[in-house]
């Protein structure tokens, strides 16, 4: 069964992110880079995507015939999605073990950060 | 360049909208024929839809790494129902794009407006961090 793992955070906190000390960035990279190794190997990679930056998103509506009406202004508290896995496993216990790992990747000082992974099933 | 649509339509809780059944149809077919339309235009990348939030975990690495799951959230918050991921010629193309899947019928055939984020998506890591 088909999961995806979503991480999000809002402006503020990719903001402290992009203030990390580069040699904290670098290892929480390779830890990352590491998880995706693992989930390629046991065959249970699909996709990962990381997203460009709060700044660059633009929120559409479709108006009277369809036209596009942008709007770049969100609430500070948004949270926006960062980037995402895919994911192909036997049990929604081995998505939520995936999940844990991506949330105990290191952050300032080698401290995991604990960041919260959303966990969605695919629709059939 | 690709860009990602996210329809984040969907509150805490829910499960399948309780529209009439032929109200539903005509949604899911207007999404199939504009995934078709991509297809054939050679716009799309992917596109899934996700199950409903009443599904959702959130999950957080407790000690030794071992998952703490959750599964109550805010009622305001806003739960990902899908995604498209397309590769076009210019922002505003996506921005066309993304205003099709805004005007998608809902009750009663009146369009949904819904709100459709659309953002960039990376290519590769920086390389002075890999």
């Amino acid at each position: 069964m088909k999961y995806i793992l979503l991480m999000s955070g809002t402006k503020s906190g990719v903001n402290s992110y992009r203030a990390w000390p580069q040699e904290d960035i670098e290892a929480h990279m390779t830890v990352l880079r590491g998880i995706n190794k693992d989930l390629t190997e046991s065959g249970e990679f699909v996709a990962t995507q990381r997203l460009v930056g709060p700044t660059e998103a633009k929120v559409v509506r479709g108006e009277k015939h369809g036209i596009p009406v942008t709007d770049g202004i969100f609430p500070e508290s948004k949270e926006f999605l960062l980037g995402y896995w895919v994911i192909d496993v036997t049990s929604p216990e081995r998505a939520y073990a995936i999940a844990g790992r991506i949330s105990a990747a290191p952050g300032p000082g080698g401290v995991p950060t604990n960041m919260p992974i959303e966990v969605r099933g695919f629709a059939s | 360049m690709k860009y990602i649509l996210m329809m984040n339509t969907m509150k805490a809780g829910h499960g399948v909208p309780s529209w009439p059944r032929k109200d539903l149809q005509a949604h899911i077919a207007f999404m199939m024929n504009l995934n078709k339309n991509l297809h054939d235009s050679g716009e799309l990348v992917a596109a899934e839809g996700l199950a409903f939030p009443d599904q959702a975990r959130l999950v957080r690495a407790g000690k030794d790494g071992l998952p703490i799951t959750d599964g109550i959230f805010p009622e305001s918050k806003e739960f990902l129902a899908g995604f498209w991921i397309v590769d076009v010629d210019s922002p505003e193309r996506a921005y066309a794009i993304a205003a099709q899947v805004s005007a998608a019928p809902g009750p009663g055939a009146a369009p949904l407006n819904m709100p459709i984020e659309v953002r960039p998506v990376m290519s590769a890591p920086p390389p002075d961090l890999l």
